[in-house]
């Protein structure tokens, strides 16, 4: 029954005969993360944890999960806060791509990571989806993961009997796939500094609102010679992957040689990123567009990093 | 505590100024809220997936897709629909603009452009045309009248900034 809650009164009835509803949910709001777990736990296969919703719900509409249950995370205060402890950025699982990309401590400690959220699909998408989300969901066509690599960043994970903290290369396991087991969720993301003087950059190839293939690098160099390289290249498999044998192969080198090594490591990246023929390009045109994109990502890192505003 | 399973919600809601209130499913959406119940169509639904842009709403001055917000979300919020955005008989600037550019063919995504246009401005009354790009990115047109689109939106910024 609707109402006008100023007059009251109904004009019409809800009309729902031809409209494809998505199917029957109910609704649970804990307020503490022993809460949330306990509902996980109790309710099981049939309990989804909703944040923003913007993936859980596409994946509803398509009939790919029969779920029943929404345990709702939002009301869990802690989840939703960003903020600076010890030089780690601490993002609570619920802060939203939007906040993120507007957020004055993660566009001043990671600039990479603000511009990689100013880039997520559009911006309903980015007012709705949470960063947590976005990892818990691991969709392999994503571009925060990535960034989140090149910082070394965890994630917290907490359930009834407490909390741990799991690196995120650990906690990605495969496509739709992460460390989380029953009764647990994802409390927040910690982001330490980069190393002091590394700049770093996101590049992303897109054709459509997802990204083909998502580049982090953070470069620290002097007179030509790379100290240190951190590289990350998500999208074009399975999930995101920190290329540590390579940055351990580039260490010393001097960045016009990168392109060479880069060109010589093909193999590598083809085994470690496993990439795959999808609509948005053949596993050949992935790799091959790795390569080119991480070989200009180590230049323009080099040179200024990037400090890209939306 | 948690309490216990709710099947529907009791929302509270502000639509274009009016105080709404309903038991609604918790699996309604706000289109269907929209639509179904306030006979509010001019909120359009087409690609279900976020993409398109046809149903844009603002809750709380923010763009969503309605066809994938569900509607207990908006409880305790402001929504504003194409409906809401005239003033009486006065048509908002980008109305305006959109009819005097004909940033319209078929229309069909009219409402969800005007919408994420009108989170843009208020935002920010004095977009370049690549921000406005940026931002509309997301609001596709197939007829790709863009270019009046674009137009009529850097027109009624400039009222917006009176």
């Amino acid at each position: 029954m609707m109402q006008r809650a100023t007059t009251g009164g109904c004009p019409y009835k809800a009309d729902t005969k031809n409209f494809e509803m998505l199917q029957s949910l109910q609704l649970v709001q804990p307020t503490t993360v022993a809460e949330a777990s306990g509902a996980l736990a109790d309710f099981g296969e049939k309990a989804k944890i909703y944040a923003g919703g913007a993936e859980l719900l596409l994946l509803f509409r398509n009939g790919l999960l029969d779920a029943e249950i929404l345990v709702d995370v939002k009301k869990i205060e802690r989840l939703h806060r960003i903020e600076i402890d010890n030089g780690t950025l601490k993002i609570g699982a619920c802060v939203t791509h939007h906040a993120l990309e507007k957020n004055e401590l993660a566009r001043a400690q990671a600039p990479a990571l603000a511009y990689a959220e100013s880039q997520v699909a559009n911006v309903r998408v980015r007012n709705q989806g949470t960063l947590g989300g976005n990892l818990a969901f691991n969709d392999p066509h994503s571009d925060p993961g990535t960034v989140l690599l090149i910082h070394d960043a965890s994630v917290i994970i907490g359930n009834s009997s407490g909390e741990r903290p799991i690196a995120l290369g650990n906690f990605l396991v495969d496509m739709y796939a992460t460390a989380l087991e029953s009764g647990d969720l994802l409390l927040g993301i910690d982001v330490p500094q980069l190393p002091p003087g590394m700049k770093s950059g996101y590049w992303r190839l897109h054709r459509y609102q997802r990204p083909t293939l998502g580049v982090a690098a953070g470069v620290s160099m002097t007179n030509g010679i790379l100290d240190e390289a951190r590289l990350a290249v998500g999208c074009v498999g399975p999930k995101a992957e920190r290329l540590t044998k390579l940055e351990t192969k580039l260490k010393g080198t001097k960045l016009s040689d990168a392109k060479r090594i880069l060109a010589d490591e093909k193999e590598y990246l083809r085994e470690l990123l496993r990439p795959v023929d999808d609509l948005l390009g053949s596993a050949e045109y992935k790799l091959y567009m790795a390569g080119v994109m991480l070989g200009s990502a180590l230049e323009e890192a080099g040179r200024n990093g990037h400090d890209r505003r939306s | 505590m948690t309490g216990a399973l709710k099947k529907t919600f009791n929302l509270a809601v502000t639509v274009n100024g009016e105080a709404w209130s309903a038991e609604v499913p918790i699996e309604e959406t706000l289109l269907e809220f929209l639509r179904n119940r306030l006979h509010l169509t001019g909120t359009k639904r087409s690609c279900e997936s976020e993409v398109c842009g046809a149903c844009t709403v603002l809750v709380d001055g923010r763009t969503v897709s309605a066809c994938s917000y569900l509607a207990f979300e908006a409880h305790g919020k402001t929504v504003l629909s194409i409906e809401g955005v005239a003033r009486g008989e006065n048509l908002d600037p980008l109305q305006e603009a959109f009819i005097r550019n004909i940033g319209a063919q078929c229309g069909y995504c009219t409402p969800g452009q005007i919408m994420a246009a009108k989170a843009l401005l208020m935002e920010n009354p004095d977009p370049t045309r690549e921000q406005i790009a940026k931002w509309l990115g997301g609001n596709i047109c197939r007829c790709g009248a863009y270019g009046a689109i674009a137009q009529s939106i850097l027109e009624a910024a400039q009222e917006y900034r009176k």
